[in-house]
């Protein structure tokens, strides 16, 4: 299992210019996964198992169940606190039907739940059918990158039990490409989008404390629009809500340095800190130890968690 | 009566700042700019720019707001101190944030490439048929004493795996069939475009093509294809149109 680190209380007081908000400044709660409680602190590596052939990452790496499993292995040994599992790439691509997707995730859902009872595990999905299937193979989290599309995946959430990702993607239909987008304001209409949504699942019943929101960068936004969700990160912290931020080796990423998809570790590391720091809590990552040291970085920084071993100067 | 037109793509990225710090497309950029060149060259008294939009109307506003693309890019003009924005484009909210982008991205161009004369914005509905794309064309020759005409219109979103709206393999065809309508002149073939198939494929140019053959029914057309390419899977055609004049037969003629 991943280490836990230990947490001690905020020592300096927070209203220092300068010093970051502390999360219960800026409103932020417990977050319930699955049998666990997450304090406003913790920051929370979701770990990527992409059930496909052809996701835009090291493709098909995961596909055979067997080779699934070991990343699976792997990624909760490196500090993971969620197992995303996803069956359709969110590029265009091969026609994926719900039956399909159900088949590459459910039954692996329902192994890794029976060899990890405790570990939280995500279904990317944007599908009812597909978040039903999942949540009954014990699923904790419902992924919706799509911004509701399906707005049935509040229905299952609160049926079985489990958190919702509300996200916000520009309307787009799943698994299509943003075409010029524009917005007059684009983390105001994220802002309204997510908080929309979360609303609807209180509505139906969905547990508020197992509720997420993510600005979804890319989706449905360009380069600048994802950068500027990124630099105004702390708007979304700011609802209360607590915030998930997919960047891993994004296209915004490779366009603001001018890297491919091999080259974009650093990129992301820089986005994940910057992230941590406005707020964001859970981090979706394909490189989960790299990940999981930014993030113990960013919290020692902030002082909400102490260094592994001070001996120099101290000696 | 039209003295000149041009047809230029309109993606938001023939505007430099929007690209960053490379160029991107460097000539597809000179090509549009020569096009609306020779525009401002044909001393028109207005230049009329055509684009497809949700709305068939007219803009008072020709000043396109950059930030709905790229929040807190720096335009070339405001790094300069006290310098006012150019016409044609804005990088601080207040713009008219419901022009079309198209028709914003041509009012950029004219300012561009030295026009300093009058404009009329004029889009037309996603929806609009050929008829009614056409009737909006036939208003235009009759505006002013001299009438140039920039008509902004992107073929097929669709050309490669990669484009926006991904792969359509009918869309090389429809693409290379208007190109063709463009390059021999032969505008009135574009006003038997299925508007179904155009919106199937990304096409967002239909209704622009359509008024640009509404204006010039009954001319004969000579062109010049400065670009003609989809890089990004997008396609993209800058052509100048040179108007010939109309063709009607004079009583007394021997046909």
């Amino acid at each position: 299992m991943g280490k836990r680190l230990a947490k001690r209380p905020v020592v300096s007081g927070a209203a220092v210019p300068g010093n970051p908000e502390s999360a219960s400044e800026r409103g932020q709660s417990l977050l319930r996964l699955g049998r666990r409680d997450y304090a406003p602190e913790r920051l929370l590596v979701m770990a990527i198992v992409n059930r496909t052939p052809d996701s835009f990452f090291r493709p098909g790496d995961t596909w055979d169940d067997q080779a699934a499993m070991e990343r699976v292995h792997q990624v909760i040994a490196e500090g993971a606190d969620i197992i995303d599992i996803g069956g359709v790439p969110a590029a265009p691509g091969p026609y994926v039907d719900a039956d399909e997707e159900i088949r590459r995730t459910a039954g692996f859902i329902a192994l890794v739940r029976d060899a990890y009872p405790d570990v939280a595990i995500s279904v990317d999905t944007w599908r009812r059918p597909v978040a039903g299937e999942a949540c009954a193979a014990g699923a904790d989290l419902i992924n919706d990158s799509w911004g509701g599309w399906d707005s049935g995946l509040a229905e299952v959430a609160a049926e079985f039990g489990a958190g919702l990702v509300c996200s916000h993607a520009g309307g787009l239909t799943p698994r299509t490409r943003p075409f010029r987008p524009s917005y007059v304001d684009v983390v105001a209409d994220v802002v309204a989008h997510t908080q929309k949504l979360a609303a609807r699942a209180i509505e139906v019943g969905v547990d508020p404390s197992r509720i997420v929101i993510d600005a979804a960068h890319d989706f449905g936004k360009n380069t600048w629009h994802s950068l500027a969700i990124t630099r105004r990160l702390s708007e979304l912290t700011a609802t209360g809500w607590p915030v998930l931020v997919s960047a891993s080796n994004k296209d915004f990423i490779g366009e603001t340095l001018n890297v491919p998809l091999p080259d974009r570790l650093v990129g992301t590391l820089a986005t994940t800190a910057v992230c941590a720091w406005l707020g964001a809590r859970i981090f979706r990552a394909h490189h989960v130890v790299e990940t999981r040291q930014a993030l113990d970085m960013v919290s020692a920084i902030r002082g909400e968690t102490r260094p592994a071993r001070a001996v120099r100067g101290l000696a | 009566m039209i003295v000149a037109a041009a047809l230029c793509p309109a993606p938001p990225l023939l505007i430099r700042e929007l690209t960053g710090t490379d160029e991107v497309v460097p000539e597809l950029r000179a090509a549009c700019l020569a096009a609306a060149g020779e525009l401002s060259a044909a001393a028109p008294d207005v230049i009329v720019i055509v684009g497809a939009a949700q709305q068939t109307r007219t803009w008072a506003e020709d000043t396109l707001d950059l930030s709905e693309f790229a929040p807190g890019v720096r335009s070339a003009a405001a790094t300069d101190a006290g310098a006012t924005p150019r016409a044609g484009m804005a990088a601080a909210p207040g713009s008219a944030p419901d022009l079309p982008p198209p028709l914003g991205i041509g009012a950029w161009l004219l300012t561009e490439a030295g026009y300093a004369g009058d404009r009329i914005l004029s889009s037309v509905g996603h929806d609009e048929p050929a008829v009614r794309c056409a009737d909006v064309g036939a208003e235009l020759p009759g505006l002013r004493e001299r009438v140039a005409l920039l008509v902004m219109a992107d073929g097929s979103a669709r050309r490669t795996l990669k484009a926006p709206g991904y792969f359509d393999e009918r869309s090389a065809g429809f693409d290379a069939s208007v190109e063709l309508a463009i390059r021999e002149g032969e505008l009135d073939a574009l006003l038997f475009i299925d508007g179904e198939l155009a919106r199937q494929l990304m096409a967002t140019g239909r209704p622009a093509w359509q008024v640009l053959a509404g204006a010039l029914r009954g001319h004969k057309v000579t062109s010049e294809v400065r670009y003609c390419d989809a890089p990004f899977g997008v396609a993209y055609l800058v052509a100048s149109l040179r108007i010939g004049q109309a063709e009607e037969r004079r009583p007394g003629w021997l046909s």
